[in-house]
């Protein structure tokens, strides 16, 4: 069976198209977060390349977050309503445990740790299982001193990965933790279909609608007051008219 | 030629069907007030989190009340500006899948051409020249429609928009959100002469200013307090009110009478306002124009009017790219509106 795969809840944007025999097409953006402007496209070119059709996909993985709201957000609509259209089922998974999957053959505890903005973290553990990771933890958000407090509570020490952990790297390795690389920082498309494959195959799988992204904050809730007023033409506030935001 | 149209820029998840520009075959509005009503304005996270929840339910409606499934849709329109970015993302994504799941056309309206759009659901293809009053909680902007069928911003607010103008005084004077019926409604038993607030009428410009008055409002009941005098809530709404309605007809009719338009429309949720309602068809009566105002559920930012802009633009060979973006800041310029007579290709 062919398997979309959507990873969007970084700022780097993964697509790939894969079956239970391997991968079929891929394409990653590492730079920036114009999710919004690779996505699609990005699906269309899988598409052509692989010489086939969007109706010869027969199910649509897709990341869930935690990470980058707009990203999620960008990502779950598009999986969501493809297959709505095309009557497709879906699975949804976290992206801390993509991050995890690819090193599932360290012995040690590993540590999922995306950039969560504001100064603050995505963090949660993993432990090797047959056939993937098992997450031993809730997910978390707070600084890194949080994190390092947790690690350091850790007797055999730690792996951290992610974009989060590469940025910590001098305070986590403070605290006996060894850090990944910064080529290895961001969940795959491609993890993410490897791990939902067998779902498919056993139709352990989700409803679009009911597809909901990981966003473990509280919305922000300011009014945009400011905002409104130049964005439909006034001024207030704004400056000089901003370029097209690109999330 | 049925088109889908898909609306998310502020806080109205909407899907439509619409048929040749004209025909609406379902109109599905999922409403948010309920989520930004706690903090009396809306927000713009909380907008974009709740346009991802409602718009697979929305979209499933909109096809079932148009007796259609996907396989009758000829092509996909939706918002791509201006707008919440976050938004407006959560439909652009949506219309750019559902164009890649069909092999549809996909077309981007700006929201604002879109409004001025509501109209032909309602009255058959415009007609140009034409004026435009868009007033809502997001927008006040006058739009020219010229004989070619160009559309082009000639006045907006330059600070807040007449609906957020309301929001604000109705949440001062402690009532709920949002502040436009329930200020509509008070006025009904004040005075609107009570109390004589400023109008920035900004001379020799079609802009409009809204948040001196706002502060005056603020400023005038604070006064009355301190010096220990009765307020009577309701006469501050109506003279508010009078003050909101005079300046924006003032504007339109001075752009009218500039312009030489013979048509009129009013869109926008403030232009479900009883009392602009009363005085625009005066003094539209009055200059011998013409006022051309939907039924409110095409007035209020909706689908179907995305999907009449759409066709529009789709009519007129236009196609937008999968890589598209959307845009908080869309400008509206050089449109083309399609004129009645030209035959759809
Ligand atoms: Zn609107």
């Amino acid at each position: 069976m062919l398997v979309l795969g959507i990873e969007t809840s970084t700022p780097q944007s993964s697509v790939c198209l894969a079956t239970e025999h391997g991968l079929v097409a891929s394409a990653t953006l590492g730079r920036g977060r114009a999710h919004g402007e690779f996505l699609t496209p990005a699906i269309a070119f899988c598409l052509q390349h692989a010489h086939t059709d969007i109706a010869a996909v027969s199910g649509v993985a897709v990341s869930l977050g935690p990470g980058l709201f707009t990203g999620m957000r960008v990502g779950i609509a598009t999986a969501q309503t493809l297959a709505h259209a095309r009557r497709l089922p879906v699975v949804g998974l976290a992206s801390l445990d993509l991050l995890a999957y690819p090193v599932r053959h360290v012995r040690r505890l590993v540590c999922s740790v995306l950039d969560a903005r504001r100064g603050e973290l995505f963090w949660s553990f993993y432990r090797a299982a047959p056939g993937g990771v098992q997450r031993v933890t809730e997910f978390r958000v707070g600084p890194a001193g949080k994190l390092a407090g947790e690690i350091e509570a850790v007797p055999d020490g730690v792996l951290c990965i992610g974009d989060g952990a590469v940025a910590h790297r001098a305070l986590l390795e403070s605290t006996g933790a060894e850090v990944g690389s910064a080529a290895s920082a961001f969940p795959l498309a491609q993890s993410l279909v490897e791990l939902a494959l067998p779902r498919f195959i056993r139709e352990d799988t989700q409803r679009p609608e009911d597809l909901l992204p990981v966003y473990i904050r509280k919305a922000d809730a300011k009014i945009g007051w400011r905002n409104r007023g130049a964005l439909y033409g006034g001024t207030s506030g704004a400056g000089p008219r901003a370029a097209p935001t690109r999330t | 030629m049925l088109v889908l149209g898909i609306e998310t820029s502020c806080d109205e998840t909407a899907v439509a069907l619409v048929e040749d520009g004209v025909r609406v075959r379902s109109n599905v509005i999922g409403s948010q007030v309920e989520h930004h009503r706690p903090y009396g304005g809306v927000v713009p996270e909380i907008a974009a989190r709740a346009h991802l929840e409602l718009l697979l339910p929305a979209l499933d409606r909109a096809l079932v009340e148009g007796g259609c499934t996907y396989a009758d849709v000829d092509a996909v329109a939706v918002t791509t500006g201006p707008g919440l970015v976050g938004a407006l993302l959560v439909g652009v994504a949506a219309a750019k899948s559902l164009a890649l799941a069909h092999s549809l056309p996909l077309i981007g309206v700006n929201h604002l051409e879109g409004h001025v759009c509501a109209v032909q659901l309602e009255f058959g293809l415009l007609r140009p020249p034409l004026l435009a009053l868009i007033v809502s909680g997001g927008h006040t902007s006058l739009v020219l429609v010229d004989e070619t069928g160009r559309m082009s911003t000639i006045g907006a607010t330059i600070d807040d928009a007449a609906g957020e103008a309301f929001d604000k005084v109705a949440r001062f004077l402690g009532l709920p959100y949002p502040g436009g019926p329930e200020i509509d409604r008070l006025a009904r038993e004040g005075s609107a002469d009570a109390i004589r607030f400023p109008r920035a009428l900004l001379d020799g410009t079609y802009d409009f200013s809204l948040s001196g008055l706002k502060t005056a409002v603020v400023r005038e009941l604070r006064r009355r307090e301190a010096a220990g005098e009765e307020i009577h809530l309701a006469d501050v709404a109506a003279s508010f009110q009078e003050a909101v309605v005079d300046v924006a007809v003032r504007k339109t009719m001075a752009a009218v009478a500039r312009h030489g338009v013979e048509q009129v429309t009013m869109v926008g949720g403030v232009a479900a306002n009883s009392r602009l309602r009363e005085r625009m068809a005066a003094s539209c009566a009055e200059a011998g124009a013409r006022l051309l105002m939907p039924s409110p559920a095409l007035c209020t930012d909706n689908g179907a009017m995305i999907a009449a802009a759409g066709w529009n633009r789709l009519a007129g060979g236009e196609r937008t790219a999968y890589d598209a973006v959307a845009d908080p800041n869309l400008p509206l310029a050089g449109l083309v509106v399609r004129a009645s007579g030209e035959p759809p290709s």
